[in-house]
């Protein structure tokens, strides 16, 4: 019917964990502009999902069609998946000791940009974004994530979302660990990064973030199923009455 | 050649055993002896277990006179540049422990810091050196440092009197001899009371190929660091890819010192390497950051030893290990706390990473604490790169190979913070061209 192409669209995947089932089944379209949300209990296979989509070896995918910007991403390693333009911040950021966080990123960068790019602004960008984020200057010779808070490993996610600037950004828990004050300093993030050519998929247990980065669709996952799909007054009512609310719906009790 | 596998004594008539005053004489002739009268270590004994001991054996009569490595003079002139520039204090070359010479700042000499042959030392502070030499690596210690003790040609002194500070690292090159050659370089250090010097202890050259005919390096360092010293000693071992190194070092830390020591291993077919240090007064404190990447073949064997004589002395060990190839390395580490030494803090761990299938590592962690008022960890850890580490630099567009060589470098990079900026990039590229075929 329409023309525009989807930023991200996957259909009936299925995905094992050492041979376990966790996600049996979902299908989402993100057009360029949308924002969505998962949100869902612990266990119910959103943080599988998102990892599998990436490419974590240790999730495999079974069965199902993935597409960023219309290429089929499935065949791909998780470092040309970023290329292509995918991201996913992570809900526990790894410390990678003796690398600082400024070699990280200029590897990240230059790695997007192709070998033999000019990385002749890369302090300036670098400096820049760090403002952007209230992220302090001399967190760019520290050794990434090590010692970090999680609201500082969590601004630091945002930080190489914002350099990498991906079609497609993934954001398992990114709210998770967050005081209020760090929650509004992150999502500020995310709101200047997203535009109406990128899409956002938010995974999430509490509707928090939410408040603060408005979903255009929400889906619960339940059981490695999308079980609802609503606007974001699905998160609302979901805050309020609670997941079990959703049982008694689904089932019909 | 027939020294495989049976033991060669050294003979009466050797010319090294005649070297220096009757005192010295004496104790290379019990040295003598002693390497007579001890055999070969059985392989299942303590320390023996994962290093053929007849690979140190050499038969003397049958080396030849050193000839070295033909790049050593590009060496030599870069040297001399980054002394001239005061990145140094002094490059003192060390050919096979028989032509050594000595380049020192001006300064150096001003302040009364001697850096000279243990041979003139024997001379000019036969105090200190009849007090210090053979006391803490001799006869006792072991077949091949009885082996050193005796058959040492000449060596280097550095005294740094009370008070003195030298700011910018000493630089020793250890350079071996090629094919057939044996040598047996000594160093003994003397930093006085409230003294502080950096020493980097370089290790070079040696066969290039294994052969029946393999450079021998059997070296042998004594460090005294008196009262409220500060003795920082990096020794580097990057010895040609056909050299066998046998090194053993020993140094004592007094009240209040401090010795930061920094083991770093990448070259020679065999190494066997030794450090150990002991507190041996109130407030003693020291820091063992080693590092040693080994690829191809290479066979590593190393032990560390912290070992607490008095109370209220600290001790720190990190001894990281990278393997490629069919390298393979063994890390024995004891921390010794005798009974009388109450209240210290000892700790250590040892890191091995393996990048492939064919490596193979060994870690021993050896804890004999003889009273129950002290705070002592270990922890060792081998295996391959963490997944998860690889995943997140992928996740950024950083490919699997790079992913590797980062991880690794960072690896590195904690332990490489503890040398000089001049070296610390010399081993960064090191490690990084070692990582180019990964």
């Amino acid at each position: 019917m329409s023309d525009i192409k989807p930023i991200l669209e996957f259909k009936d995947i299925h995905v094992e964990v050492e041979g376990k089932e966790v996600v049996k089944g979902v299908s989402l379209t993100v057009n360029p502009g949308e924002i969505h949300a998962i949100m869902g209990k612990n266990g119910s296979g959103k943080s599988s999902l998102s990892n599998a989509l990436m490419g974590h070896p240790a999730y495999t995918i079974t069965n199902g069609e993935a597409y960023l910007k219309g290429k089929s991403i499935l065949d791909m390693e998780a470092d040309v998946r970023s290329r292509a333009g995918l991201f996913l911040a992570f809900q526990y950021p790894l410390a990678i000791p003796g690398v600082t966080v400024a070699n990280f990123m200029r590897a990240a960068l230059k790695s997007h940009r192709g070998a033999d790019a000019d990385m002749s602004d890369f302090r300036k960008l670098f400096k820049a974004a760090m403002a952007d984020l209230s992220i302090d200057q001399s967190f760019a010779t520290r050794y990434i994530n090590e010692g970090f808070s999680g609201g500082e490993k969590k601004r630091i996610e945002v930080l190489q979302m914002s350099m990498l600037n991906p079609a497609m950004a993934l954001l398992d828990e990114t709210d998770s660990g967050l005081d209020i004050d760090a929650i509004k300093i992150v999502s500020e993030g995310i709101n200047r990064f997203q535009n109406e050519n990128n899409g956002v998929l938010m995974v999430t247990h509490y509707q928090r973030l939410l408040n603060f980065v408005k979903p255009d669709k929400v889906h619960v996952m339940m059981d490695g199923k999308f079980v609802m799909t609503g606007g974001p007054e699905l998160a609302l009512k979901l805050e309020e009455s609670g997941y079990e609310w959703l049982n008694e719906e689904k089932t019909g009790v | 050649m027939t020294t495989q596998n049976q033991d060669i004594l050294i003979p009466e008539i050797t010319p090294e055993l005649k070297r220096g005053p009757q005192w010295l004489q004496d104790k290379r002739n019990s040295s003598k002896e002693s390497y007579n009268n001890t055999p070969i270590p059985r392989r299942g004994l303590h320390l023996w277990r994962y290093t053929d001991p007849t690979t140190f054996v050499v038969d003397k009569a049958e080396v030849a006179d050193a000839t070295f490595r033909t790049d050593l003079d590009n060496v030599i002139e870069s040297e001399l540049a980054l002394l001239q520039n005061g990145h140094s204090s002094a490059f003192v070359l060390d050919k096979a422990g028989r032509d050594i010479t000595f380049n020192l700042a001006d300064n150096l000499v001003k302040d009364g810091i001697v850096i000279s042959k243990l041979s003139d030392a024997v001379e000019t502070h036969s105090e200190l050196v009849n007090k210090h030499l053979y006391s803490q690596v001799n006869s006792e210690s072991g077949k091949f440092e009885a082996m050193n003790s005796a058959l040492w040609n000449d060596g280097i002194f550095i005294y740094i009197p009370d008070g003195k500070s030298v700011a910018q690292p000493i630089h020793l090159l250890r350079e071996s001899g090629m094919d057939n050659s044996a040598q047996f370089p000594r160093l003994l250090v003397v930093v006085g009371k409230n003294s502080e010097v950096t020493i980097i202890d370089e290790y070079s050259g040696g066969s290039e190929t294994q052969s029946d005919n393999m450079s021998l390096t059997n070296s042998a360092v004594e460090i005294f660091g008196d009262n409220d010293s500060r003795t920082r000693y990096i020794s580097l071992q990057r010895n040609s890819e056909g050299a066998k190194v046998y090194l053993a070092h020993r140094a004592k830390a007094q009240q209040n010192a401090t010795v930061l020591t920094v083991p770093l291993a990448f070259g020679a077919a065999v190494s066997k390497q030794n450090f150990g240090v002991t507190l041996n007064g109130e407030g003693a404190d020291s820091k063992m950051y080693g590092l040693l990447f080994g690829g191809g073949h290479q066979h590593y064997d190393n032990h560390t030893l912290h070992h607490h004589t008095v109370g209220k002395t600290t001790s720190d060990i990190n001894f990281k290990v990278v393997l490629k190839d069919k390298a393979n390395s063994a890390y024995t580490g004891l921390i010794k706390i005798e009974n009388k030494a109450k209240t210290c803090e000892a700790y250590q761990e040892n890191r091995n990473l393996l990048l492939n299938r064919g490596c193979k590592a060994e870690t021993i962690p050896e804890l004999e604490i003889l009273n129950e008022d002290v705070i002592c960890s270990h922890g060792a850890t081998i295996g391959p790169l963490d997944p998860e580490m690889i995943f997140f630099l992928k996740c950024r567009g950083i490919n699997q190979t790079e992913a590797t060589r980062m991880i690794v470098s960072g690896f590195v990079a904690t332990t490489l913070k503890q040398v000089p900026d001049d070296l610390k990039e010399k081993i960064a590229e090191f490690v990084t061209k070692r990582l180019e075929d990964i």
